[in-house]
C-alpha cells in the first residue's frame, strides 16, 4: 500500500485532532459553522484500544456494509477496502459535516485532484494560493483509489447522529453512506 | 396493460431459467386533453401516453402489438439493443403493421434503464404514439432510490403532425411567433443604429433563417405525463426520501431545461447508462433523451418540476408534493435566447468566418419574409464590408465545448448554479474497452432552411446510398452541424459513444445532440448484423430527409446463418 492518505498516522493525527481532523470545511467558513459545534463524533482511537474490527467494503458508488452498529465508548478498527473501479472515500461524521466536506470534495475534483478513478498527489500537493493544500488529512477519513486499502480507528462517545458517507462529488447524493447506530 | 408470466424452466435447471413477460398493447385512436385544447390523437392501450413498460434485465418479451387504427402502424423500442427485425422502422426492419393486425415482437432484454418507445410511422409519434420503458436491472444498481417516476415530456401541438410538414413545407418560419418584426427593426436600430441592425439584417436575411429560430414547431403545450401545466402531474412522496426521476423526451421538436427550484438533481443515468453521478441545478434534455437523476427531499414541502423549452417558446410543469393538492411557485420564463452570430458559423463555412467561401448562390432569391429591404444586390463585396468587430464569437462567461463560442444557446442554470454539460457524463461502468476507432465517418448536417429540407452531406434520404458499415469495426462519426439548429442524432441498434475527451470514461448513449456550428464525435462498435435506421429525432427533419439506412455486413456465422433462415423481411413504409 504506497498511497500516503490510505493510512492514518495515529500518533500526528492525535495532536491535530482539534484543528483538521473532522474540520471539514473549517476553512470555507459561512453556514456551516453553526452547525459543526462540538458534535459527538467521537475521537481518533488508539491500537492498543481497539475493541473489534468492521470490515468495510467500497463499491461503486456504495458501501457493504450500509450500517454498521456501535456502543457509546466502543473503539472500532475500520478496515476499507476499494474494490470499484472509480476512487473513493470512507468518512465518520454528521450530516452537515458530510455536506461541508463535500464542497471540499468538489474543489478537488475542479482543479484535477480527484480524477475519477485515480488521485493525482502533485495537483493535491499544490499551494491554492491561501497557504492551504488539497490534502485530505483528516483523521476521520480515508481516500482511496481502486484496489487500494486503508483503515480508521475510531473512538465512539456519546449516541449520536452519525453516518458514514463518500464525499466524492454525486456519490453521496447517489446513495454512497451508511448509518451508524448506536445501540 | 395485461402482462402475464411465464416461468420457463431450461431442462429442468433452475438456475438456468430465464424469465419471460408476456405483454399486450393496442395501438388506438384517442382523445388528448392538454388543458389548453383537445385533440384527437394516437395513443396506445387507450391513452397518450401509453403504458410504462416495466421489464426486467435477462427478460425474454413478447409483445404483442395490435393495430386498430385505419393505417398502417408500427413500434420501435428507442434505445433497445435487439434484433434488427425487431427494430420496429418501416421498410428497413420490416414492413409495418397493417390495420387490425397483430404482430409479435420477441426479443431477449439484455440491458437496464430509462427507455421509450414510439411510433416510427408518420408523424404518429407527434401526435401521442409514445410510452416508457423502464428496465430493473440484474444487479444492483449503483445508487439508492426509495421511489422512482417516469417524467415524460412531450410538446403537444393543436395540429396535426401531418398539417404541421405542409405548413413548414410552404413556409419554414410557419410557426416561429418570435421572428422579428419590421417594428423590431426600428427598436433595433434605434438602439444600434440604422447600419448596424441592417447589416445584421442582411446577414441573417442571406443566411435564410430567422435569428430568433430555435425551435421551428412553436404553439405547442408541453405535456409532462400527458398533463398540461395547469393539469399539472404530481408525483408523491414521503419526506427523507430519496426520489428517482427518470426524464424522458419525447418531443418532436422541443429540447427542455429542467430545474426543480429548491432542489438540488444528482444525474445518475443518460440514455439508459449509468453515468458517474453529478450533482447539477439544472439540465437540458435533447430530444428523445433521457435523464435519471436523483433528488432528496427532507421537508414537507411541494416542489415545481420546470422545464422551459430552450427557445422559452413554452413550459411544462409538475409538482412533487408529500400530499396531493400541494403546489409550489412557478417561476416566470426566462427570456427567449437569440442565436448569435456563433451559431451561423457552420453555416457560413467550415472554416469559421472567412465570408470569401460563402456559398450566395440563393442571396437573390431570399424574400426575407419578415424584413423589409430588396436584397438583391446582396453581394460578397457587401458581406466583407461588414464589422465582424460587432460579432460576439467569444462572448459569454462559461464555456462549454459542446456549444460554438459565443452562441446564444449556451444554457446557464437560473439559480446560477451548475448546468449540466456533455463534458460531465462519464461512464459509471464502461460498456466497451476503449479501442482506436478502425475508421472516421463525417457526416455534415446539412439543411435548407427556406425550403425547409433537411439532409446529411447535403444529400435527403430518398436520394442517399445507405451506410455501410463492417461487422466488428468501430467507427468514428464525425458530426458537423451547419446548420443553424440543433441536432439529437439517433443511431438505432449500437450504442454511441460520445466523445467527451475521458478516453474509456466516455459515455455511452443513443442520441448524440449536435448544436449549431460544433462538431462533436462519437464511435460505435459496430456489434449488430442487419440493417438500422440513422436520423435526427426532430419529427420534421427526418422526414424531410435528414435520416440514413445504416447497413452492417458480416457478422458472427450463427448470425449470419439465422438471417439467411429467417429471410429478409423488408417492405416499405
Ligand atoms: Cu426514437
Ligand atoms: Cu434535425
Amino acid at each position: 500500500m504506497k498511497h500516503p492518505y490510505g493510512k492514518i498516522l495515529i500518533p500526528f493525527i492525535a495532536m491535530v485532532v482539534a484543528s483538521t481532523a473532522w474540520a471539514a470545511g473549517a476553512h470555507d467558513g459561512g453556514h456551516h459553522d453553526k452547525k459543526m459545534e462540538k458534535p459527538m463524533v467521537g475521537q481518533p482511537g488508539k491500537a492498543k484500544n481497539v475493541d473489534r474490527t468492521v470490515a468495510i467494503t467500497m463499491m461503486d458508488n456504495y458501501f457493504e456494509p450500509e450500517s454498521v452498529s456501535v456502543k457509546p465508548g466502543e473503539t472500532i478498527r475500520f478496515t476499507v477496502k476499494n474494490e470499484g473501479a472509480l476512487v473513493h472515500e470512507f468518512n465518520i461524521a454528521t450530516a452537515a459535516m458530510h455536506e461541508a466536506h463535500q464542497e471540499e470534495m468538489q474543489m478537488m475534483v475542479e482543479h484535477g485532484v480527484i480524477k475519477g478513478d485515480r488521485i493525482d498527489e502533485q495537483a493535491m500537493k499544490m499551494d491554492m494560493g491561501d497557504g492551504h493544500t488539497m490534502s485530505h488529512d483528516h483523521a476521520n477519513s480515508v481516500l482511496l483509489e481502486p484496489g487500494q486499502s486503508g483503515e480508521i480507528i475510531w473512538k465512539f462517545s456519546k449516541p449520536a447522529e452519525l453516518e458514514f458517507a463518500c464525499n466524492v462529488p454525486g456519490h453521496y447524493q447517489a446513495g454512497m453512506y451508511g448509518d451508524i447506530e448506536f445501540k | 396493460m395485461m402482462k402475464q408470466w411465464i416461468v420457463a424452466l431450461a431442462g429442468g435447471m433452475l438456475s438456468l431459467a430465464a424469465s419471460a413477460g408476456e405483454y399486450n398493447l393496442t395501438v388506438d385512436r384517442v382523445q388528448i386533453d392538454t388543458g389548453d385544447f383537445v385533440k384527437e390523437g394516437i395513443g396506445y392501450n387507450g391513452a397518450s401516453p401509453g403504458p410504462v413498460l416495466r421489464l426486467k434485465e435477462g427478460e425474454d418479451v413478447t409483445i404483442n402489438v395490435t393495430n386498430n387504427l385505419d393505417e398502417m402502424t408500427s413500434i420501435h423500442w428507442h434505445g433497445l439493443i435487439l434484433p434488427y427485425q425487431q427494430d420496429g422502422v418501416p421498410g428497413i426492419s420490416y414492413a409495418g403493421i397493417k390495420p387490425g393486425e397483430t404482430f409479435t415482437y420477441q426479443f431477449p432484454i439484455v440491458q437496464a434503464g430509462t427507455y421509450w418507445f414510439h411510433s416510427h410511422s408518420g408523424f404518429q409519434e407527434p401526435n401521442g404514439a409514445y410510452g416508457a420503458i423502464v428496465i430493473e436491472p440484474k444487479g444492483r444498481e449503483p445508487f439508492r432510490y426509495d421511489r422512482d417516476y417516469v417524467v415524460q415530456l412531450t410538446d403537444k401541438h393543436p395540429h396535426s403532425g401531418d398539417r404541421i410538414m405542409r405548413n413548414l413545407k410552404m413556409s419554414a418560419d410557419y410557426y416561429n411567433r418570435q421572428q422579428q418584426t419590421v417594428g423590431d427593426f426600428f427598436a433595433e436600430a434605434d438602439e444600434k443604429g440604422f447600419v448596424a441592425t441592417l447589416e445584421d439584417r442582411l446577414m441573417w436575411g442571406d443566411m435564410r433563417m430567422m435569428k430568433a429560430d430555435i425551435e421551428d414547431v412553436q404553439g405547442f403545450t408541453a405535456l409532462i405525463n400527458g398533463k398540461g401545466p395547469e393539469q399539472n402531474w404530481t408525483g408523491l412522496f414521503e419526506p427523507g426520501e430519496r426520489i428517482r426521476l427518470r426524464f424522458i423526451n419525447s418531443s418532436a421538436m422541443t429540447y427542455f431545461d429542467i430545474r426543480i427550484p429548491g432542489l438540488e438533481m444528482t444525474v445518475v443515468q443518460a440514455d439508459g447508462n449509468n453515468v458517474q453521478p453529478v450533482n447539477v441545478d439544472e439540465f437540458r434534455i435533447g430530444v428523445a433523451e433521457t435523464y435519471d437523476v436523483i433528488v432528496r427531499i427532507k421537508d414537507e414541502k411541494a416542489y415545481t418540476i420546470f422545464a422551459e423549452s430552450m427557445g422559452r417558446s413554452g413550459f411544462g410543469r409538475a409538482t412533487l408534493a408529500p400530499k396531493p393538492g400541494m403546489t409550489a411557485a412557478v417561476p416566470e420564463m426566462r427570456e427567449a435566447p437569440l442565436l448569435t452570430m456563433a451559431d451561423m458559423a457552420g453555416h457560413m463555412d467550415h472554416g469559421g468566418m472567412d465570408h470569401g467561401g460563402m456559398d450566395h448562390g440563393g442571396a437573390d432569391q431570399s424574400d426575407m419574409g419578415k424584413a423589409i429591404m430588396d436584397h438583391g444586390s446582396m453581394n460578397h463585396g457587401d458581406m466583407a464590408g461588414m464589422d465582424h468587430s460587432a460579432m460576439s464569437m467569444s462572448g459569454g462567461d462559461a464555456s462549454d465545448p459542446f456549444y460554438a463560442a459565443g452562441s446564444g444557446l449556451m444554457p446557464k442554470a437560473a439559480n446560477g448554479g451548475k448546468f449540466l454539460s456533455y463534458a460531465d457524463l462519464k461512464a459509471q461502468n464502461p460498456l466497451y474497452e476503449h479501442r482506436e476507432a478502425t475508421r472516421e465517418i463525417e457526416m455534415r448536417l446539412t439543411g435548407n432552411m427556406e425550403r425547409y429540407e433537411w439532409s446529411i452531406n447535403g444529400v435527403k434520404y430518398e436520394d442517399a446510398d445507405p451506410v455501410v458499415l463492417q461487422y466488428g469495426e468501430r467507427v468514428r462519426f464525425k458530426f458537423v452541424n451547419e446548420t443553424m439548429m440543433t441536432h439529437p442524432m439517433h443511431l438505432h441498434g449500437m450504442w454511441s459513444i460520445l466523445d467527451v475527451g475521458e478516453g474509456k470514461w466516455n459515455p455511452v448513449k443513443h442520441v448524440i445532440s449536435v448544436s449549431p456550428a460544433t462538431t462533436v464525435y462519437m464511435e460505435t462498435e459496430v456489434d449488430a448484423p442487419g440493417q438500422w435506421a440513422f436520423h435526427c429525432h426532430l419529427s420534421y427533419h427526418a422526414a424531410s430527409g435528414m435520416f440514413r439506412k445504416i447497413v452492417v455486413e458480416g457478422g458472427p456465422d450463427s448470425e449470419v446463418a439465422e438471417r439467411t433462415q429467417k429471410g429478409q423481411q423488408g417492405g416499405e413504409s
